[in-house]
């Protein structure tokens, strides 16, 4: 690993007056759980590290029944699996925490570094965009907010640009008559997901049609995508597993999977069919319990 | 006799250290003014070299020694000291590098990042040679050569035949014959701790290297050897090992240039491979194509089996042609079969060395034996544990000029792993999805093979008792991490009849400890316990002629020690501290201190191994339908691993066994592209982890009594590696009835497998609704099914 210098911000000001003296020579480094990785293989080499790990500011879980959730860009996945308040309004990220790498990276690892990390199968992102999530950004020219299915732009790039920060991530509480859900496929447990698939699903009032559905893949594609084929082909549709089933089968329109070292193209592509149908049938449940008065989620 | 520390769940004696940080490894070692050393390793498949010019290399500040093959003395070197046409490697490349990660050169410098950006100076001159990867590619005419030299024909390095009975005139008179194909891939050893050494050269030319190592004594006669030194100016002390099953029983180039950078710049020299390196320029499992066909009769009695393997051995022979005898003569194992023929082909390619892992050739075998056996069974219309019954090796079962089976449990073990997993009950029974399957196996208790041509026994012991009662042993054994230490102390323990506590083993220092071949094949527990086991009582008879000249007892009664205390076997209330006993001994030697020695060879016991553990596995998975993926339900397995040593020890080898297999079967896959490794990280190269381990996990120990062993024992942890992959794909067979012949076994082939044969279903019967297979009726009696 080549050598460089380390600046540990005392603030998000102090950090983005750093960034902005050091240009395109700095990188931001969170919980380093990928980062580091990617400086010992010699991929990176920046002549200057720096560390936001330290910035409490970036590190809150806020819920507001009227306007939704915010979560600080370093808080890490631990803090999210634990909070009582997601637990028992958004249980869907819990899920999702709980299965996300190992109890050390959820430990260490944060929410932002793992979106900005740009993983196109990262866990976080299919769930955080089928919520409708909002990323907060601030740089020199002030703050901007950027929806979350716009955020990545391919392999491990997202808009944050070298001078700017990922602050946080808002997304609204999660309507009446709906579900969302959350499912990744990995051959080995405690392993990077192979596909995941996330699935919200609106229901009017009968309790069978859907009014509004977002069903996002990762893992197909060199960003989280949304199976809009899928979303389109399901609106306004009594749902039934028939229906689910026959709409998944359009997944391959949105993807755009390529082959490696872990599996075909094709598998992908297959795998990505079955987990949006799985996610969408469980989301349907939910939402159905859900017009029904049951306590969900 | 009840034991009173054999058979027990003992604690490790390196444990405590070991969970607690305490342990040293290689990798966390320094000494002052150390130097960090690097590999240059070749970009290229295969390439002849041109030329190489280190000298801004050797300018760049920081750099205190660059070498190349020019200094070193150009010999091959390899652990085949008594078949020298098998050594084919160099210490560092002269002319030709033959895989991608063949070292050329090495780099001693201040820090590990100049060293680094030392290896970037050095202009190595290719001529690129046509390359080949396939050993099937690799043995055709026309082929690039990729050895040169009288033994060596289209790539094929080394050949061996087993045989024995009347195959061909079998196969004529068997009822039926099967035919099958097979194919295993690469896997890597994935040691936790990676190659390393530190070495250091002091002011009279003595080297010490402290190393990463299965067999220390390998270590040293080795580099003796390609350094030109005398055995003795060479100490090589192993400290706790990270892993190793068996990528580290030989001479790797770590070792020499560390040894020979040290040589040349005076100071220590470090070198520690990456998990790059690990996985892209180690060893391998040697992946196999297999042909198999056996012959047997309609009531399912096997009469005859051929076998021929092709083996992707790599760029260098390594152990590969051990694993080339061992994978045929395991094939068999523990069957009975009276007429057998094998042909194996150790097939050079352009790849890294496939060499020793865990199983050595078994767990290949193994999967195509026990694949082949339940497709035998189905054709029977038999269950296929009945099957495996009909034709089980006995005790005192011997195959002429080859080996003698004298104790063998095998039966036990089925039998017992049947009962505990209901597997009458639920074999043929079970919903659509799930299924369960077994696989069998034998394995060795140590080599007789002394490929390294060493005038010593293959194991030897000493130990001295002090005045207070404490012994020291000292070994040449390795531990690695598999418990050996603890095992070498309760022998000492139970024979010399003292708490456990006061003994110390020492064990991996060539300067201290005896000669030993070390860690591989099985062999310590039964080759190096017998040694103790014989310097204990060397010890103890010593004792206890002074004990008697003590306690003036009637001539006709006779002296033994247990509980730390010398008794009087006739008169066992009769006692005197054993410690009074040491004293009065030493006194009436002028003070010389009691040592005792031991030795342990294999004699007249075939050749292959002087002993054969055996098991059986049972594993029930899940099959999810629509994504291929298995999951393990329950997994037992029954293991005759005759006089259980540690309890807790056997549990820990076979679980891990049972994992390690796991992930050979379902999970791991060291993937190349045109030679070049594709994986190699443990982000993209998948080992179980520990969610993984199945929950449901039963150890059923089946004791036998090994009359070669020390107090009976033989094998444990080893062999469990071997039936794995034959019985998960025999037990998804039985959950989803697909077959899958080439390794791994992903859920990806699984789905592929499961479609076609809907598709095939679907063209069969048209109009009917397609299934892969007819759903099952849930669990019940099975007498109940029958109507």
């Amino acid at each position: 690993m080549k050598d460089f210098e380390y600046i540990r911000a005392r603030s998000v000001d102090h950090a983005l007056e750093v960034l902005a003296e050091k240009g395109e020579s700095a990188v931001k480094i969170a919980g380093g759980q990928s980062l580091l990785n990617i400086l010992k293989q010699g991929l990176m080499a920046p002549d200057c590290l720096v560390d936001i790990k330290g910035l409490e500011e970036l590190d809150f879980i806020e819920s507001n029944p009227g306007t939704g959730f915010r979560i600080g860009a370093l808080t890490t996945h631990a803090s999210i699996l634990d909070s009582e308040v997601l637990q028992s309004s958004c249980g869907v990220l819990a899920s999702m925490e709980r299965h996300l790498a190992t109890v050390q990276v959820r430990n260490w690892g944060t929410i932002g570094g793992n979106l900005c990390m740009a993983d196109p199968s990262s866990d976080a992102a299919p769930v955080l965009i089928a919520l409708g999530s909002t990323a907060h950004i601030r740089g020199p020219e002030g703050a901007r907010e950027v929806p979350l299915g716009e955020f990545f732009l391919g392999y491990y790039e997202t808009v944050v640009q070298p001078g700017e920060l990922l602050t946080e991530i808002s997304f609204p509480a999660i309507p009446p008559a709906t579900g969302v859900s959350y499912e990744k496929f990995r051959n080995v447990e405690g392993d990077a997901p192979i596909v995941v698939s996330s699935a919200f699903v609106s229901l009017e009032k009968d309790g069978r049609t859907l009014s509004d559905a977002r069903v996002v893949l990762g893992g197909v594609a060199s960003t989280p995508v949304r199976a809009t084929a899928v979303e389109d082909a399901l609106k306004g549709v009594k749902l039934t597993p028939a229906a689910v089933e026959s709409a998944s089968g359009l997944v391959a329109e949105s993807t755009s999977p390529i082959p490696d070292v872990v599996c075909s193209a094709e598998y992908r592509n297959k795998i990505a069919r079955v987990l949006a149908k799985r996610t969408l049938l469980s989301a349907f449940e939910e939402a159905k319990a859900a017009v029904g008065g049951k306590k969900h989620r | 006799m009840e034991y009173s520390v054999l058979g027990k769940k003992v604690r490790r004696v390196d444990g405590a250290a070991k969970v607690t940080g305490q342990a040293k490894y290689t990798v966390d070692m320094a000494l002052p003014g150390m130097l960090a050393g690097k590999l240059l390793r070749s970009p290229h498949p295969h390439a002849r070299i041109v030329s190489i010019d280190a000298s801004a290399a050797k300018a760049l500040p920081g750099v205190a020694a660059v070498i190349t093959a020019e200094d070193t003395l150009k010999l091959t070197f390899g652990n085949w000291r008594r078949y020298p046409h098998l050594l084919d490697e160099h210490p560092l490349a002269p002319d030709k590098v033959r895989f991608i990660g063949d070292e050329i050169a090495a780099v001693a410098a201040a820090d590990e990042d100049t060293a680094e950006e030392a290896l970037t100076l050095i202009e190595v001159e290719y001529e690129i040679l046509p390359a080949v990867f396939d050993p099937v590619e690799a043995m055709q005419d026309g082929a690039p050569q990729i050895h040169t030299g009288p033994n060596v024909r289209n790539n094929v390095s080394e050949t061996r035949h087993i045989e024995f009975g009347d195959v061909d005139a079998a196969f004529r008179a068997c009822d039926r014959i099967r035919e099958d194909d097979f194919s295993l891939h690469a896997v890597s050893h994935a040691a936790m701790e990676p190659h390393a050494s530190l070495a250091q050269t002091d002011t009279d030319g003595r080297l010490t290297i402290w190393t990463s190592t299965q067999v220390p004594y390998y270590v040293q006669i080795l580099l003796a050897h390609t350094l030109g030194m005398p055995e003795g100016k060479i100490r090589v002390i192993r400290p706790h090992v990270g892993g190793g099953w068996g990528g580290k029983i030989e001479l790797f180039k770590d070792q020499y240039c560390a040894a020979r950078l040290s040589q040349i710049t005076g100071k220590p020299v470090k070198i520690v491979y990456t998990r790059e390196e690990e996985f892209s320029c180690t060893r391998r499992r040697t992946p196999m194509k297999y042909h198999l066909k056996t012959g047997y009769m309609k009531d399912g009695t096997l009469v005859a089996k051929e076998a021929r393997a092709v083996l992707d051995g790599g760029a260098y022979n390594a152990m590969g042609p051990t694993a080339l005898y061992l994978t045929g003569f395991f094939q068999m194992f523990p069957y009975d079969i009276p007429n057998y023929r094998y042909d194996g082909f150790h097939v050079y390619t352009n790849k890294n060395p496939s060499s020793a892992m865990r199983g050595f050739g078994g767990p290949q075998a193994e999967f195509t034996c026990d694949s082949q056996l339940d497709m035998i069974a189905a054709d029977l219309g038999m269950d296929p544990a009945e099957l495996r019954l009909r034709n089980l090796m006995k005790p005192g079962h011997e195959i002429k000029g080859y080996c003698k089976v004298a104790s063998c449990g095998i039966e036990e073990c089925i039998r017992k792993a049947m009962k505990s997993t209901g597997w009458k009950k639920k074999r043929g029974n079970l919903q659509f999805g799930r299924g369960i399957g077994m696989g069998c196996y034998g394995f060795m208790s140590g080599g007789v093979f002394n490929w390294i041509n060493t005038p010593y026994a293959f194991s030897a012991a000493m130990i001295r008792m002090s005045v207070d009662g404490f012994a020291e042993v000292y070994v040449g054994s390795a531990e690695i991490g598999q418990g050996s230490d603890t095992v070498m102390a309760q022998i000492a323990a139970e024979t010399l009849g003292i708490p456990m506590d006061m003994i110390r083993v020492t064990s991996g220092d060539t300067a201290v400890c005896p000669p030993d071949l070390g860690a591989w094949g099985s062999r310590q527990t039964l080759m190096t316990g017998n040694a103790v086991k014989m310097a204990a009582e060397d010890v103890k008879k010593q004792v206890l002629e002074a004990a008697s000249g003590m306690m003036e007892q009637n001539i006709v009664y006779s002296y033994d020690m247990r509980d730390g205390k010398v008794f009087v076997k006739e008169r066992p209330d009769r006692t005197i501290p054993y410690q009074d006993a040491v004293k009065a001994a030493v006194r009436a030697r002028g003070g010389l201190q009691i040592v005792g020695r031991g030795l342990y060879t294999p004699h007249g016991k075939g050749m292959v191994s002087p002993a054969f553990s055996f098991g059986a596995q049972v594993s029930e998975v899940d099959v999810d339908v629509e994504t291929g993926k298995v999951s393990m339900v329950n997994v037992t397995t029954a293991h005759d691993c005759g006089q259980v040593i540690n309890e807790l020890g056997v549990e820990g080898q076979l679980e891990g066994a049972f994992v390690m297999g796991q992930g050979y079967v379902l999970s791991e896959n060291l993937a190349t592209d045109d030679g070049k490794v594709l994986n190699p990280s443990f982000v993209d190269y998948k080992v179980m982890r520990a969610p993984d381990v199945p929950l449901n996990f039963t150890s059923l120990m089946v004791e036998t009594y090994e009359p070669e062993g020390p107090y009976g024992a033989k094998e444990a942890g080893e062999g469990l590696t071997n039936p794995n992959a034959g019985c998960i794909a025999n037990a998804i067979y039985d959950a989803v009835g697909v077959r899958i012949y080439d390794m791994p076994i992903t859920p990806e082939k699984i789905l592929a497998a499961l479609e076609e044969k809907k598709a095939a279903a679907g063209k069969k019967k048209p109009g009917k609704k397609p299934a892969a297979r007819k759903p099952r009726k849930p669990a019940r009696p099975a007498k109940k099914t029958r109507k």
